[in-house]
């Protein structure tokens, strides 16, 4: 800690220190105006003072590259220009050839490696760009691109991204003093999120509680710690749990899908405390953008909390919205079981064998390859099921992106010279290897619960089919009759129904009504 | 009798096609939605078009205000147009090479009625699979006078129309009438036709408000 904190007092000396010769971001010692006005006022001043001081420290210090060569100090306002004429894939390798073969001490050495990075983000190649602004935000060498470095890093990690290296390695380990307030208090956040991790609670409340109450990341940090103490709870949830869930569930300063997130985990809090009117209340509160599918698990968990609520025509609407051609690939066995248990209470016993048996008849491969104890990663099924969820579909994303990348570079093969292209790939083929290995790593815990999963399915529905095998040859004694029918809910004045054949839109998922009279006979009704 | 029996023997299979499906998949399924869209009081501005005269073409702005009683009924209170007529080529030529006088062509200068709408078909289209649009279908049945050049004359009119919601406010609509003009007043002695094609826009106010 002590010699982090010498290394921001230098750090900061450093940037007091060059702000009065040549800041880049300021200009306020740029003495010379830059050749080509570019169009943004800060990065003008970069350009500027790059042409009043990079010839004096543009001495090569030793660079991976195996012959440091003398650089042309010209050569960064060249870069710049191209950068500034939208023309990135010209500027990119300028910058690389700078920054190889200049010392880190050069005053342009940070600028170089920022407008290296948005020149590749430009280029689509973000991962690489990624790795150039992490190195500025560890190496510090000019304080006035840091704050920039770490706003363009944050907005990398709105889309899948290398977690250990930026989330822990730049964020988690920031010293915090100087930072710029929005992106300080996005680092407070991930340093947060690293302490729940390794569950230091005490650690990631302080780090929270620096968080403005009225930014985006105080919410989700609630949303972060209430979810770890819903871990580490074991019985008895406090019910404030809830209410703080169903608080997040409406606050607008969380996305849309974390709002959502945070009903749903309501709902299921309530569930679990079967109280299922409220559990529903919170399903009907998740929202969908206009015409978007929504979530599997979002229709399954209602049509079991309506399954539990005795509305069974309701909750076999929904398992319809199952069905739906968005919805084919998802991993949902329990979807077959619950069929089942409707057509039974509704002493349908032939489709009740049929709707059980489809789950044994669809997952074959998947229960074949866990008996026989095969790699469970291989069976496609399984796989899927476990990659489209959590840190394993984050990896995944990952990699996919990774290997997007990594094929988009070889269309730069040309521009970008035998160094920078070769040092690229290099960079992608070591990514990609770890990238690999970490989402294996979590692929096997995934596929393991996904099995697991479908284990205790296969089960219920051995049980099931048991139960209405008894029921199909069940005597029927003299006098039964059949049970008063439940009768279902009429079209109110303002409703209308557009009768269901087979072709799914979007707009109706959350509204199939299933409709099917009950064949019991009073002693055998539910 | 031996043909009737032929013809039973094959048409039982189907009966056990249907109790197959109907043991397969028993229920029915519908998508129970609120209607998304609901009319109450409706003011609308329209533009429109008189065709069928060869003599003249009328074109028109119009206004009118309709009350929704329900979703299925609704009265258009009243409507006016005021026409402004385009002469065809066929008129100046014959005022020009036969010397007809303008005033034996008989023109709608303006008009006003009243209409009952019945609307059975609401419904919703898919949009280039990316967005859906409500609208519906009525069937039009009322009264009109028409003002021609040198009379009043009753008409009734029988028409049709759709609507396409743009959202619980505005709405466009198409309307297409056919008038039976009586032949009253204006020395007129037979049935004319008028029709008419309307295209305008539909404000609501109050329904899904």
């Amino acid at each position: 800690m002590r010699w982090a904190l010498l290394l921001g007092l230098a750090a900061s000396l450093t940037a007091t220190a060059q702000g009065k010769t040549a800041d880049p971001v300021t200009g306020d010692a740029a003495t010379k105006a830059p050749a080509a006005a570019p169009p943004d006022g800060g990065m003008a001043a970069a350009a500027a003072s790059s042409t009043a001081g990079a010839g004096a420290s543009a001495a090569p210090v030793a660079a991976p590259a195996p012959a440091a060569k003398k650089v042309d100090p010209k050569l960064f306002d060249q870069a710049l220009n191209d950068f500034f004429s939208n023309r990135p894939k010209d500027a990119a390798p300028k910058l690389f050839e700078y920054t190889e073969n200049l010392p880190s001490t050069d005053e342009n050495y940070a600028w170089a490696q920022f407008f290296l990075a948005k020149s590749l983000i430009d280029l689509k190649l973000r991962h690489a760009a990624a790795v150039y602004l992490a190195r500025i935000a560890r190496e510090r060498t000019n304080p006035a691109v840091l704050p920039k470095a770490l706003e363009e890093l944050q907005r990398l990690t709105d889309l899948p991204h290398d977690e250990v290296m930026i989330d822990e390695q730049v964020f988690g380990a920031l010293d915090l003093g100087f930072l710029p307030e929005e992106v300080a208090g996005y680092a407070h956040y991930q340093q947060g999120l690293v302490d729940l991790r390794v569950g230091n609670e005490r650690w990631a409340t302080t780090h929270f509680s620096k968080l403005p109450e009225t930014s985006p990341e105080a919410s989700r940090a609630k949303y972060a710690m209430l979810v770890t103490r819903l871990k580490a709870a074991k019985k008895d949830l406090p019910k404030e749990m809830i209410e703080q869930f169903f608080e997040l569930g409406k606050d607008p300063k969380l996305t849309l899908e974390a709002r959502n997130d945070a009903l749903m985990a309501v709902a299921r809090l309530r569930y679990e405390a079967q109280d299922f009117t409220a559990a529903l209340e919170a399903y009907s509160l998740v929202q969908l953008p206009s015409l978007a599918p929504g979530r599997a698990s979002l229709y399954l968990e209602e049509a079991w909390t309506r399954y539990q609520l005795g509305q069974i025509h309701a909750a076999m609407g929904i398992l319809t919205t199952l069905d739906a051609p968005s919805f084919r690939e998802e991993f949902l066995p329990d979807k077959y079981l619950l069929k089942a248990l409707i057509y039974r209470d509704l002493c349908h016993y032939l489709p009740a064998k049929r709707a059980a048996k489809e789950l044994t008849r669809r997952y074959a491969e998947s229960l074949d390859a866990i008996r026989e104890r095969e790699d469970l990663t291989k069976d496609a099924r399984l796989l899927r099921a476990a990659a489209a969820r959590g840190s394993t579909k984050r990896g995944r994303k990952y990699l996919e992106s990774l290997e997007f990348e990594g094929e988009q570079l070889g269309r730069y093969a040309g521009s970008f010279g035998d160094r920078m292209f070769g040092y690229m790939t290099r960079l992608y083929d070591l990514s990609r290897a770890e990238a690999v290995r970490v989402y294996d790593d979590r692929l096997h815990e995934a596929v393991r619960v996904e099995a697991d999963k479908l284990l205790r399915a296969a089960e219920q529905v051995r049980v099931m089919e048991y139960e209405v095998g008894l029921k199909l040859y069940e005597r029927i004694k003299k006098g039964s009759k059949l049970v008063t029918l439940i009768e279902e809910e009429p079209l109110g004045p303002h409703q209308i129904a557009f009768k269901f054949t087979d072709e799914y839109w979007n707009d109706e998922l959350r509204t199939y009504r299933f409709s099917l009279k009950s064949r019991c006979i009073e002693e055998t009704a539910r | 009798m031996h043909r009737a029996i032929l013809v039973l023997s094959l048409l039982a299979p189907l009966s056990v096609f249907a109790q197959a499906e109907e043991l397969e998949n028993p229920g029915t399924v519908s998508a129970v939605q609120e209607r998304a869209y609901r009319m109450q009081h409706e003011l609308n501005l329209s533009i429109g078009i008189l065709l069928l005269d060869a003599f003249y073409k009328g074109l028109y702005a119009q206004v009118g205000y309709a009350f929704h009683f329900n979703d299925s009924f609704a009265w258009q209170v009243g409507r006016g147009a005021y026409v402004y007529s385009a002469r065809t080529g066929l008129r100046e030529q014959l005022e020009r090479d036969f010397n007809v006088l303008p005033t034996s062509f008989d023109e709608v200068q303006f008009f006003v009625g009243s209409d009952l709408m019945w609307k059975p078909l609401y419904g919703k289209l898919s949009v280039l699979n990316r967005w859906v649009v409500h609208g519906e279908v009525y069937v039009l049945l009322g009264a009109t006078i028409f003002k021609f050049t040198d009379s009043f004359r009753p008409g009734i009119n029988v028409g049709g129309g759709g609507r396409i919601f743009v959202n619980k406010y505005a709405s466009f609509r198409l309307d297409i009438t056919e008038n039976l003009v009586l032949p009253t007043g204006g020395g007129a002695k037979s049935f004319a036709n008028v029709m008419t094609i309307t295209l305008g826009l539909g404000i609501n106010f109050g329904g899904t408000e």
